[in-house]
């Protein structure tokens, strides 16, 4: 193969796609901008609705509201919940008047004052998040008012509240700084970086390819002094960098889009609304290392989908046809990123590094967390060159057999 | 410049052609006249190295087509009536991209294309992207791309399909102007008066089979017509592929 005709067959690709409006767009712009917005815009925004939700006031339908006790009564007020008399508080709930209702007995002062039990009735609608954080707000009054009600009693009884405890669990999270920050949905920065692989490196492969055939250009090209190697190899890189430079963009996008987004709200969010961000991966931090890692392992994601679509592209006789075989390629990915979210369920093992892509996938989501091992390191980049290698000869054995290239 | 003798190919159980044999001099216009679907393509893209024959021999610029392809690469030039050109690229940058698979260096190319821009009239086609070109146009710089390398032999293969009659006349004293350049030229149409207007002997091809080959004027000597329309229908009668049809 000759490297003056490889390069010239990628300089061409290349131009052709970065004047391409479209493919500006998608394979850099979009994957720069939409992985900070959801990564990060997301759990902020739910973390900044947590926190108002917990600062704003929140009205809540009583039942008995004479009843409700003093002490009760500070606890609400101090977690800015404004209870008001109502005859029929599961009904308000239902009728969405409140988003939380809550049954008092008629006769709960005597009822405590007695050192009797007293069955409180909590309304909200499940499944809803504003009324979840404010019946929260409501568990968390009453809650604390059981437990001076507790310590009250035992100590009219001589007993330290202790007693309650004979035994205590203590639960210390022993992860790594990095598993920690990368949060429980940090599978979907892998997801991201492959979808954008894909969707980066398929305009320029089905143009290169497809739209050839569809334009009337590639029997031009082919009857040049040209090797249908060279013209499979410059095609191959020109689709392999589009690909990885719409990745390489989703990294930056996150990358820097966390550090500045993180330092510019994060002092802003504090208890349940910064638990959200974590849990997001919106605290995570890219070491050096991590960026190669991903890095190296971005562009062999790149290489093994740039050299299937071509040779998958290239049966298609038209730009339209392509798309249609493009589109279930998708599922190469998706699928094995929704397994990811019950990767910690499932023994797995080494093996499954020997799998193109889901090895990927797996090794992107360990970089996030710090946690790559050695020999899944390896197995992952050796299987991954072995599919780029007969991937590779696929494409080319497409670009010699003339029943695909002539069908037009 | 041009032997071909017995090819055969088929696609799958379909035969495409069969024992198509002719031989074509320099400075000649050799015209392939048949229908479509009868076997002028598939022939022509036998002798461009893109298809390979089931059997028979061919030899274009005195390069065996199989065995020695890139070098009969390098001696041709094709323009397909179906053929496009890259919409986002200007007139220049498709020529300067072929240039460079032809091996050609920065100064050649831009000699080459400037001289080409005046034969063929590119005015401003060179600086603007394909994709606003005229068929025309577009037409013009496909015959560019072809003989930018200034190959021995070139074929046009439908040229002149969708031109409309200006575009049309420019192309046919195009293929004169490289016939008496001293270039192998194959002419393959449809249409019979091109034939007329252009060739020194032509073939006849239907069904697959060449049917005859000889100058025009032998050919309406031994049909007894008076036009290569007439003659063309005497010679596919007379060549008993039609009975069918008859029947």
């Amino acid at each position: 193969m000759r490297w003056r005709i490889i390069s010239q067959v990628a300089g061409k690709e290349i131009l052709s796609t970065l004047r391409d409006r479209r493919a500006i767009v998608s394979n850099l712009l979009l994957p720069l901008l939409l992985l900070p917005l959801i990564m990060l815009g997301l759990p902020l925004a739910l973390g900044g609705l947590f926190n108002r939700e917990q600062a704003s006031e929140t009205p809540v339908a009583v039942q008995n509201l004479s009843e409700l006790p003093p002490e009760l009564a500070e606890l609400f007020e101090a977690a800015n919940i404004a209870p008001f008399a109502s005859d029929e508080p599961e009904e308000v709930v239902r009728s969405e008047s409140a988003s939380v209702g809550l049954r008092v007995p008629g006769d709960m002062a005597n009822s405590v004052g007695a050192g009797e039990q007293v069955d409180l009735v909590l309304f909200s609608k499940q499944g809803n998040l504003a009324a979840e954080v404010a019946a929260s707000k409501v568990r968390g009054a009453v809650d604390a008012y059981r437990q001076d009600l507790v310590a009250e009693r035992l100590g009219a009884a001589g007993l330290d509240p202790s007693v309650l405890e004979p035994v205590t669990l203590r639960a210390v999270d022993a992860s790594s700084t990095a598993e920690r920050s990368s949060g429980q949905l940090s599978w979907i920065i892998p997801f991201f970086i492959a979808v954008w692989t894909l969707v980066g490196g398929q305009m320029t492969a089905i143009d290169a390819t497809a739209g050839e055939k569809e334009r009337g250009t590639l029997e031009s090209l082919l009857v040049a002094p040209v090797r249908r190697s060279e013209v499979v190899m410059g095609k191959f890189l020109a689709t392999m960098l589009f690909g990885l430079s719409a990745a390489v963009m989703a990294i930056i996008g996150y990358v820097a889009g966390g550090a500045l987004l993180g330092s510019l709200v994060s002092s802003r969010l504090g208890g349940e609304g910064g638990e959200v961000v974590a849990m997001m991966g919106g605290s995570l931090q890219v070491t050096l290392t991590s960026v190669i890692l991903l890095l190296t392992s971005t562009l062999l994601l790149a290489a093994t989908l740039a050299a299937l679509l071509l040779g998958v592209t290239m049966f298609a006789r038209s730009f339209k046809e392509a798309q249609s075989y493009v589109a279930p390629l998708s599922f190469l990915l998706i699928i094995p990123v929704l397994a990811l979210q019950f990767k910690d369920l499932l023994d797995l093992g080494l093996g499954i590094y020997l799998v193109p892509v889901v090895n990927v996938l797996l090794l992107m989501d360990d970089t996030v967390k710090g946690a790559v091992d050695g020999a899944a390191l390896a197995l992952t980049w050796s299987s991954l060159v072995i599919a780029i290698v007969l991937l590779l000869a696929f494409a080319l054995r497409s670009f010699a057999r003339e029943n695909v290239i002539f069908r037009t | 410049m041009i032997e071909v003798a017995n090819l055969t190919k088929s696609f799958g159980s379909v035969r495409a052609i069969s024992g198509i044999s002719f031989s074509v001099a320099a400075g000649e216009i050799f015209g392939l006249l048949g229908p479509n679907g009868a076997g002028k393509t598939t022939t022509l893209r036998i002798l461009a190295t893109l298809l390979r024959a089931d059997s028979g021999t061919a030899s274009v610029a005195g390069y065996e087509v199989k065995s020695q392809a890139e070098a009969v690469r390098r001696s041709i030039g094709v323009v397909n009536g179906g053929m496009g050109l890259y919409d986002r690229l200007t007139g220049r940058e498709i020529l300067n991209y072929f240039g460079r698979l032809y091996g050609m260096s920065n100064g050649p190319i831009n000699a080459r294309i400037d001289e080409l821009a005046e034969v063929l009239e590119l005015g401003n086609a060179l600086t603007r992207q394909a994709g606003g070109f005229s068929t025309g146009m577009k037409q013009k710089i496909v015959i560019a791309r072809a003989v930018l390398h200034d190959p021995p032999v070139i074929f046009f293969d439908e040229a002149t399909s969708g031109l409309d009659v200006m575009a049309r006349r420019a192309v046919l004293d195009l293929v004169r102007r490289f016939a008496r350049d001293g270039k192998v030229v194959v002419y393959s149409t449809h249409v019979m008066s091109e034939v007329e207007q252009l060739c020194d002997r032509l073939a006849i091809i239907f069904r697959g089979e060449l049917v005859v080959r000889d100058t025009l004027a032998g050919l309406l000597s031994s049909t007894g017509k008076a036009s290569l329309e007439e003659a063309f229908f005497a010679t596919v009668r007379k060549s008993g592929l039609v009975q069918e049809e008859a029947a």
